[in-house]
């Protein structure tokens, strides 16, 4: 009697209409949609992996190890911690939507957890060979904000280290170039100090202080090891220090030697336009 | 009627035979009234998952997939909505008719262990405290019959896991029991 009750109320609800079937196309869309998700978020998952591949391979922040515990605050510094925690995130999510599919259906986890993350290794190791990395390198130096936002450990000065070509050289201080421009770099009674030459390509570990940096470890490193650098060096340099730029920038971004600093100084002392003074200053 | 599959039943309805879902209800109602005492103790509460369960799987019929086991899909449903009202009601007991008693009693193979029988509610009181991971397999196993291959639709876990679960779900009542045994025989 009551077995009847229960039939008798479901389907007065579906000859009234009060319950309906569900549209074919609602199972379709869900469908698709989950399966757009899921390859997004893996794609995702390969992309932020090769993009930590290359910042580790191709700037300053894993070097500053060599240091020992002298480079941990410079490594620190300078890690990529929003690509690491996008890969996660998005290496998680790619893991909770493939359960949610039909690909998982009655497999044990443990295995496609393994599968995944091995694709997404794999596939992240391979798209090394086709320049993304560099691609959207490119675009955080020129402004592009998601790419800037991402690699924003690339191209934000550091506090505890720094890398460049060296430029000027004297017993007290070396003047590199660096992505951010020219830097001072003062070696003032560092022991062990190597032989560095002009053009040497350096990495030092210490102190910021303005666009000076006080040394406290230095070494000479090989310049292919630093590709990102050297570009960020390249682009500020070359494309930057032409004739129509060099009134824009600020002093310490410019060619000057020690008569121009002194000239530029004095002609400050005399409260002239500082655009005048590097004018007259650094002919 | 009664020769036609689940499956080519849910067909006819989905090309607007919706009085066919009448006959998915009879075949049905008692397999998950029962099923679901597992999940309570109150029968309202029951019927009232019950009715959830059966608009459920009318609503989303066009989600079930014909290749697969129609039984599987809406006992999959069904246990959703149980584990959904587990969580809201803790401490749900499981009650047990006198066939799944003895039932489990066989299926254990307690007797061989130890010589005193069980009263109902000891086994009852097990069977309520293990953990739902092997509890649900054991259920679907032991009172709803059903094979490695159908519990394994319905948890939606390998074949295999199944095996294990139940397997050490069986270890676990014994010791329990031998446990509660011992405790009487002081």
């Amino acid at each position: 009697m009551q077995d009847k009750k229960l039939e008798n109320t479901i389907m007065g609800k579906i000859k009234t209409g009060q319950v309906k079937l569900k549209s074919k196309y609602v199972f379709i869309a869900e469908k698709l949609g989950l399966g757009t998700a899921f390859t997004f978020s893996v794609l995702l998952s390969v992309l932020f992996f090769n993009l930590i591949l290359f910042y580790l391979k191709e700037t300053d922040n894993l070097k500053y190890l060599s240091f020992g515990k002298f480079g941990i605050l410079a490594f620190l510094e300078s890690f990529p911690y929003l690509l690491v925690v996008s890969f996660i995130v998005f290496i998680g999510l790619s893991g909770y939507l493939i359960t949610r599919s039909d690909v998982s259906y009655k497999k044990p986890f443990g295995y496609l957890a393994v599968g995944l993350v091995s694709f997404i290794i794999v596939f992240g190791i391979i798209s090394t060979y086709f320049n993304i990395g560099q691609s959207i390198e490119r675009q955080a130096r020129t402004g592009f904000a998601p790419a800037n936002m991402f690699l924003k450990p690339l191209t934000d000065m550091r506090d505890n280290g720094v890398a460049g070509v060296v430029f000027e050289q004297t017993d007290d201080y070396l003047v590199i170039q660096t992505p951010h421009g020219l830097r001072n770099i003062e070696t003032e009674g560092i022991e062990n100090l190597p032989e560095i030459n002009k053009g040497d390509f350096i990495l030092a570990v210490g102190d910021r202080n303005g666009f000076d940096f006080k040394v406290n470890q230095i070494k000479i490193v090989d310049k292919e090891n630093m590709g990102a650098i050297n570009r960020g060096i390249d682009f500020k340099f070359d494309k930057n220090l032409d004739d129509k730029n060099i009134k824009n920038l600020p002093s310490n971004m410019m060619f000057f030697n020690k008569e121009d600093k002194e000239c530029i100084k004095k002609c400050f002392e005399e409260k002239v336009n500082p655009r005048n003074c590097f004018k007259e200053c650094h002919k | 009627m009664d020769q036609l599959k689940d499956e080519q039943i849910v067909e006819s309805i989905l090309n607007d035979d919706k009085e066919l879902y009448r006959e998915v209800i009879r075949r049905y109602e008692n397999k998950l009234s029962r099923y679901l005492s597992k999940f309570s103790n109150n029968k309202d509460d029951i019927e009232d998952i019950l009715q959830i369960v059966f608009i459920k799987a009318y609503k989303n019929l066009y989600g079930f997939d014909i290749n697969k086991k129609f039984s599987s899909w809406i006992y999959r449903i069904a246990h959703n909505e149980g584990i959904n009202h587990l969580k809201k009601q803790k401490n749900v007991k499981i009650a047990l008719d006198d066939l799944e008693y003895k039932l489990i009693d066989e299926k254990v193979d307690i007797k061989k262990e130890i010589d005193q029988g069980f009263l109902k509610k000891d086994i009852e009181g097990v069977m309520s405290s293990m953990d739902n991971k092997y509890k649900e397999p054991l259920v679907l196993f032991f009172f709803e019959n059903m094979s490695y291959e159908e519990i394994s639709d319905v948890l939606r876990i390998p074949k295999n896991t199944v095996g294990t679960l139940i397997m050490r779900g069986k270890s676990q009542i014994k010791e329990k029991l031998i446990e509660i045994s011992k405790k009487h025989a002081r």
